[in-house]
């Protein structure tokens, strides 16, 4: 058989692609404008703390993003994890802190912190396990109708849930550290940096490579994306989707523990801490399609640049405006979401 | 190696086998079938463990399964290649294959089966690295079947692999469903295209209105006076 091979010259090929993914590229674009802006304008340390930050949504947006695309499930109780991992990243760093006042010792403090956050993404996934199973697999066995609804409402109801019992048995207080690493910021390219902010901003890249590997390389992490794309098929080649489905929970509390437990020197631990990290991933997952894991770890930072931006120029208070105004935008002209969404339960349902 | 006794299968109120009982031995080649809403895919997807049997037994080399979840009848040895493929659009067809040996934790095994379904299907090689959503019907069908073939099944359940195919494509799977065959693989078929199926099975069953209509060897079926003219059109 003959085939006409089609010569594309590089501007057709590349104007094809900026065609497709027009969306993306407009907003990609537009961020990356508004960064070099930033840089200019206000000094390069904002961009490390874009960076820092934008990690760290890119984190719970991720997990926002497998909790969808898999279980289906709306999860608006992602905060109350982000809060559990700031408790216990306070609960295990201040007694190590204190023994270190005492008694100095050079190679503890410097890992100090990263038992902080382990812990918290130990707590965080036995957590998400255990609601999984208490939760959702009750649920899901006694009916798959208005799945998306009921859930929805079940996450609301835990989170309220978590918040008080939380205030009941810890109390209200805001319990924070000063900071993770006593020690001056460093020079590095110009900007200083604060040592915490680098350490976040580690913790959140291993994380996000990690889960990358995990997803993209591994027979469990394949099973995971062949839930969310046939259920069905799935179970036909095998897979235990109750297994899938508390593993993935458990993934996603733990990354988010983890967040919260990374981030503790900058938002202190106290009940309602999860609220604002909550609707900031809810803004990365909506701009770039529900269910996109990896378009949610690049959303964390442009939500993040957004953030940072509307707090240099228009104000503190006004942080998630922009954010917002940015997401109605995005849902009237591109509700799939800018890197296009890859849930296919829902319309199966 | 199949037996399913007196099995009642129903979605909610709606019953739809009554009383069905088959039997498939080791290594035969048995076609089902039947017109359209007879209850065929209903009664694999019993078998599979999509569904659950409301009454009756299913056994598979003599263990009741009627009550186990898909997955765990996908592990004791039955791939069933369902009508509507299930594939993993948006994974490779290597990814999709490799998904088809999940079950299997011999990592050599999987590597022997993937050059196996190759061979089986040298164009699946051709496109290994091509997202599965984008291949044409008969590709697609084509790596149903060997995804399934991939947990190295002793029962294959194959629904309508002809639906919707150009007749040499629907060729090809057939030829591809019979070397399965000689090498020991049982299979259950259900197929619409009831000459050529006769044609290839050593047994069929038809089915009519949830019920079992009519039992025998292929061949006699074909001079049935009821089969000739209710679905060969003779």
């Amino acid at each position: 058989m003959e085939r006409t091979v089609i010569e594309r010259s590089f501007q057709d090929r590349l104007s094809i692609f900026l065609r497709g993914n027009l969306p993306a590229v407009v907003v990609i674009g537009f961020s990356i404008v508004l960064a070099i802006f930033i840089a200019i304008e206000t000094g390069p340390s904002q961009i490390a703390n874009i960076i820092v930050t934008g990690g760290m949504w890119a984190l719970l947006a991720a997990g926002l993003a497998l909790v969808f695309g898999v279980m289906n499930i709306p999860h608006f109780a992602h905060g109350e994890s982000f809060m559990v991992g700031a408790y216990v990243g306070y609960f295990v760093f201040t007694p190590i802190s204190n023994y270190l006042k005492d008694n100095p010792n050079a190679v503890l403090s410097f890992i100090a912190p990263v038992v902080g956050v382990i812990a918290a993404a130990i707590v965080g996934a036995i957590m998400g396990a255990v609601i999984e199973r208490l939760v959702f697999a009750p649920l899901r066995k006694r009916t798959r109708a208005g799945w998306v609804m009921n859930t929805f409402l079940l996450t609301v109801g835990l989170s309220f849930v978590l918040v008080y019992g939380t205030t009941l048995i810890i109390g209200p207080n805001f319990r924070g550290i000063p900071r993770y690493y006593d020690v001056p910021p460093i020079d590095f390219l110009g900007m200083r940096v604060a040592v915490d902010r680098i350490f976040a901003f580690v913790i959140a890249i291993i994380t996000i490579a990690a889960l990358t590997y995990f997803m993209q390389k591994t027979r469990t992490g394949r099973a995971i994306r062949a839930v969310s794309q046939d259920e069905t098929g799935a179970q036909l080649v095998g897979i235990n989707l109750g297994f899938i489905h508390t593993l993935t929970f458990a993934l996603a509390t733990a990354m988010a523990a983890m967040a919260g437990a990374a981030l503790l020197f900058m938002f202190q631990a106290y009940p309602t801490v999860g609220l604002k990290p909550l609707y900031l991933s809810w803004y990365v997952v909506m701009m770039v399609g529900l269910g996109n894991v990896y378009g949610a770890i690049i959303g964390g930072f442009i939500v993040a640049l957004l953030q940072t931006a509307t707090q240099q120029f228009f104000g503190i208070s006004w942080d998630l405006v922009v954010p917002t105004a940015l997401m109605i935008l995005i849902l009237i002209l591109v509700p799939s979401g800018i890197f296009g969404s890859e849930v296919k339960g829902i319309q199966e349902q | 190696m199949l037996e399913l006794k007196t099995v009642n299968t129903s979605y909610d109120f709606l019953q739809i086998l009554w009383d069905v009982s088959l039997n498939v031995d080791d290594g035969e080649f048995v076609a089902l079938i039947g017109p359209n809403g007879a209850g065929k895919t209903t009664t694999l997807r019993t078998i599979a463990g999509l569904l659950s049997p409301k009454s009756g037994e299913v056994l598979f080399k003599g263990r009741s399964i009627g009550a186990l979840p898909a997955h765990e009848v996908s592990r004791m040895g039955i791939s069933y290649i369902s009508e509507e493929l299930n594939l993993f659009t948006d994974m490779s067809v290597r990814e999709n294959l490799l998904l088809g040996a999940y079950a299997v934790n011999d990592r050599k095994q999987e590597l022997e089966t993937l050059d196996f379904v190759y061979h089986l299907f040298p164009r699946l090689k051709e496109r290994e690295k091509q997202l599965s959503g984008t291949m044409s019907g008969g590709e697609r069908k084509m790596l149903a079947i060997a995804r399934g073939m991939m947990s190295n099944p002793e029962l294959l359940l194959v629904d309508e692999p002809s639906l919707g195919l150009a007749p040499h494509l629907t060729h090809d799977v057939f030829r591809a469903l019979l070397e399965l065959r000689q090498r020991g693989v049982t299979i259950l078929l259900v197929e619409q295209n009831v000459n050529a199926t006769l044609e290839i099975t050593d047994r069929a069953y038809i089915l009519e209105h949830g019920r079992i209509a009519m039992e025998g060897p292929s061949k006699e079926m074909k001079a049935n006076e009821h089969v000739r003219n209710a679905y060969l059109g003779i």
